[in-house]
């Protein structure tokens, strides 16, 4: 071979074909046979429609609805809880495993200082979990919770984000594909809708809010269209509803009736709710899954093996204040228990000693009897013989 | 003045029979306007200045100045908006004093809000105490006293949160409360029903004071005491802001017009906010009034002057320390 063949890879047409072009089918049989994993977070403020969304997505309850004493209890907890869905889905012989995140009390008190720590924290342990599996020297079967996206559900207020919202997304994008969720979009006008996705999109720009960006090139002309049009719907606005109603001209539709229409769920004029389905599942899943897995992980993993040596755990950050309470609360119990034995153990102390002392009184006592008798002993021995050589023994 | 209910406009008992009452000299001023102060409370996007677009029937408060995008992870603090409408329901006048309150709830940490509301209210108290203590007392003195206060709810759907349960808990012995459902057309009738019994629900689990349309001592009005019991059974008002206005057979109606259909503000089978309107401007003026003076105020003066005796503090209380001994 010449240099310059080396160096000009020519491409070789092969007539007859050696079946190399047969790749992508074998590719095609191992991946389907081998599934894959998918987990999805949804974050906000109760009342958001992230269960009903869900559900609406996935086409069947994957999330219960709270029975209201459940949801009394949570109302004044102060906390934000990370509860995971698993679900299994197959669709035409192709496993998904899913993980769906849900984080009730984020953003719902009145004081929700912090409260994205806990999904941050989530999102991270994620990837040191992941980094940690790979570090060991057995790596058959591992673990892969990664969140692939976040959907941030934004309250539709009409007129911008919130300061929670700014610094929430602000934290979170920064760590994984972030993508903002209009909630419950039928309450605003299309006037208003579009007024309001663009105040968000400029307030997200403003403040430097990275959110995921999904690639609009591709060969397909089609293709590239669908994707422009996905993008431009950012923030998307839907509607969630897992039932089915009847609208005004007789059709059967997923939607939520009121009485004064019918607002459908799949219908691109009421919202974006099929472009977002396309955007998590159809279209842009693996994008999804490659950007998590080739961006945000790695980006984690080198900032950690940056400081840290390999196979060394990861150093424990300070813990939120109420784990600060309950800390001292222990701490306390700690300190009054021990105060409790110390008194036991002073006291029993005490009464061994009161005790030797009396032990050493009755010896002494003895003693002294025995003394008594001893020298009564010597007299009477004195009496009986003079010089007392008859006794010494 | 437009009912679209389409109600017997009958004369509201209480509002009338307090003109004759003896001694109440505010009255007298009926002719002038009878002053009402009304509080919005609620966060923003709730609908709240809306719905005072809609109850004054004009634009009295435009659409919100955009704040900068640079500073919108920075909570604004909250405010005190006044704005004056003066109103004519039903021949009688109505000078409609109306404080909004923007920027509540709309922080990372809301705690400083009710503090800030509590303190407003117990101002105005303080100056009516004050005032009646004068020797010489000021005839054209302004009884700020909030009468109401309209409390939105969010619509989630589900129940109370702890800001609403806390808001309600601080400020009901203060102030007549009355909780609405803000932008109601984001729930299903279904959903509506339940969540307004979720609400009551708490309301009465958490012993939330809010103003429940009480029959007066006296009450023998049958129809008034149905009337209270009917308004009893609505409560939460849902309501609506109305966002245009267009022509249906030559009558102008309130309405939101979305891609699915229109939402009729006045109509109430869309939402409860003509009822409400009716409760506030007529038919329930009077009890508000009275109730924030003969109840209210006089709680709080009670509580103010034995707190104030006790500690033998010098207040700006004019006359009435004057017949105490300093101690």
């Amino acid at each position: 071979m010449s240099a310059s063949d080396a160096n000009s890879a020519k491409t070789q047409t092969t007539s007859g074909g050696i079946g190399i072009a047969n790749l992508p089918n074998q590719l095609h049989k191992i991946v389907t046979k081998k599934g894959t994993n998918l987990s999805i977070m949804v974050v906000g403020e109760s009342g958001t429609g992230k269960t009903t969304f869900i559900n609406t997505l996935l086409t069947t309850e994957l999330i219960e609805p709270l029975e209201d004493a459940a949801r009394r209890k949570k109302q004044m907890d102060k906390t934000v809880d990370i509860n995971i869905h698993k679900a299994e889905l197959e669709e035409k012989m192709f496993n998904v495993k899913l993980n769906v995140v849900d984080t009730p009390g984020f953003g719902d008190y009145v004081n929700n200082n912090d409260c994205w720590l806990p999904v941050v924290d989530f999102i991270e342990n994620q990837y040191e979990q992941y980094l940690r599996q790979e570090q060991q020297p057995v790596r058959k079967g591992v673990v892969d919770m990664r969140v692939h996206a976040c959907l941030y559900f934004i309250r539709p207020n009409g007129h911008t984000l919130k300061p929670l919202d700014v610094r929430a997304m602000k934290a979170i994008g920064a760590r994984v594909n972030l993508i903002p969720v209009i909630a419950k979009a039928d309450t605003l006008s299309p006037t208003a809708l579009r007024q309001f996705k663009k105040r968000v999109m400029d307030v997200i720009d403003a403040q430097s809010i990275r959110i995921y960006q999904p690639p609009v090139e591709s060969d397909d002309e089609a293709m590239t269209v669908r994707n422009k049009d996905i993008i431009s719907a950012v923030p998307f606005a839907i509607i969630g509803s897992t039932q089915e109603v009847k609208t005004a001209d007789g059709r059967h539709v997923k939607g939520r009736q009121y009485p004064w229409g019918v607002a459908e769920v799949e219908n691109d004029q009421h919202c974006d709710f099929k472009k977002l389905r396309s955007l998590l599942i159809r279209t842009h899943m693996l994008d999804l899954i490659s950007t998590t897995e080739e961006v945000h992980y790695d980006k984690y993993r080198t900032t950690q093996m940056k400081t840290r040596k390999f196979g060394e755990p990861k150093p424990r950050k300070v813990d939120n204040k109420k784990f600060r309470e309950e800390e001292e609360m222990l701490r306390k119990r700690f300190t009054e228990k021990v105060k409790l034995e110390e008194n036991r153990f002073r006291q029993w102390e005490q009464k061994l000693i009161a005790e030797r002392d009396r032990l050493n009184k009755d010896l002494e006592q003895e003693h002294n009897l025995v003394k008594q008798l001893e020298s009564e002993i010597e007299a009477i021995s004195n009496v009986n013989s003079p010089n007392g050589k008859f006794f010494r023994k | 003045m437009k009912d679209g209910s389409g109600e017997d406009q009958n004369v509201a008992p209480s509002v009338y029979s307090h003109v004759s009452r003896p001694g109440s000299h505010r009255y007298k001023n009926a002719k002038k306007g009878l002053p009402f102060n009304v509080m919005l409370v609620g966060e923003s996007g709730l609908g709240r200045t809306t719905f005072l677009n809609t109850l004054c029937e004009r634009m009295v408060v435009a659409k919100a100045e955009k704040t900068n995008t640079e500073q919108a992870h920075i909570a604004e603090p909250m405010q005190f908006k006044h704005h004056t409408v003066e109103m004519e329901e039903d021949g009688m006048k109505i000078i409609l004093n109306i404080i909004d309150t923007p920027g509540f709830g709309d922080g990372i940490d809301n705690e400083n809000c009710f503090m800030q509301i509590q303190e407003y209210l117990e101002t105005q108290f303080d100056e009516v105490l004050a005032e009646e203590n004068r020797i010489k007392r000021n005839t054209k003195f302004k009884d700020s006293r909030v009468h109401a206060l309209v409390y939105f709810i969010t619509p989630t759907g589900h129940s109370l949160r702890e800001i609403d349960i806390e808001m309600m808990r601080r400020l009901g012995s203060r102030v007549n409360i009355i909780p609405v459902i803000g932008r109601s057309d984001s729930l299903t009738p279904r959903e509506l029903v339940l969540f307004k019994q979720r609400i009551m629900n708490d309301i009465a689990q958490y012993e939330i004071p809010v103003f429940s349309f009480p029959n007066g001592e006296d009450e023998e009005d049958e129809e008034t005491v149905e009337e209270n019991a009917e308004l009893r059974a609505m409560m939460p008002f849902a309501v609506v802001g109305c966002e245009e206005v267009v022509n249906e057979d030559g009558r102008p109606v309130r309405v939101r017009n979305y891609p699915w259909g229109m939402v009729q503000v006045d109509n109430d089978e869309h939402s409860d906010f003509d009822r409400l309107r009716y409760v506030l401007l007529n038919s329930h003026i009077g009890d508000l009034r009275d109730r924030t003076q003969n109840e209210i105020y006089e709680l709080y003066r009670t509580e103010k002057l034995s707190g104030a005796t006790a500690s033998g503090a010098m207040d700006d209380m004019g006359g009435l320390q004057q017949a105490m001994p300093v101690a």
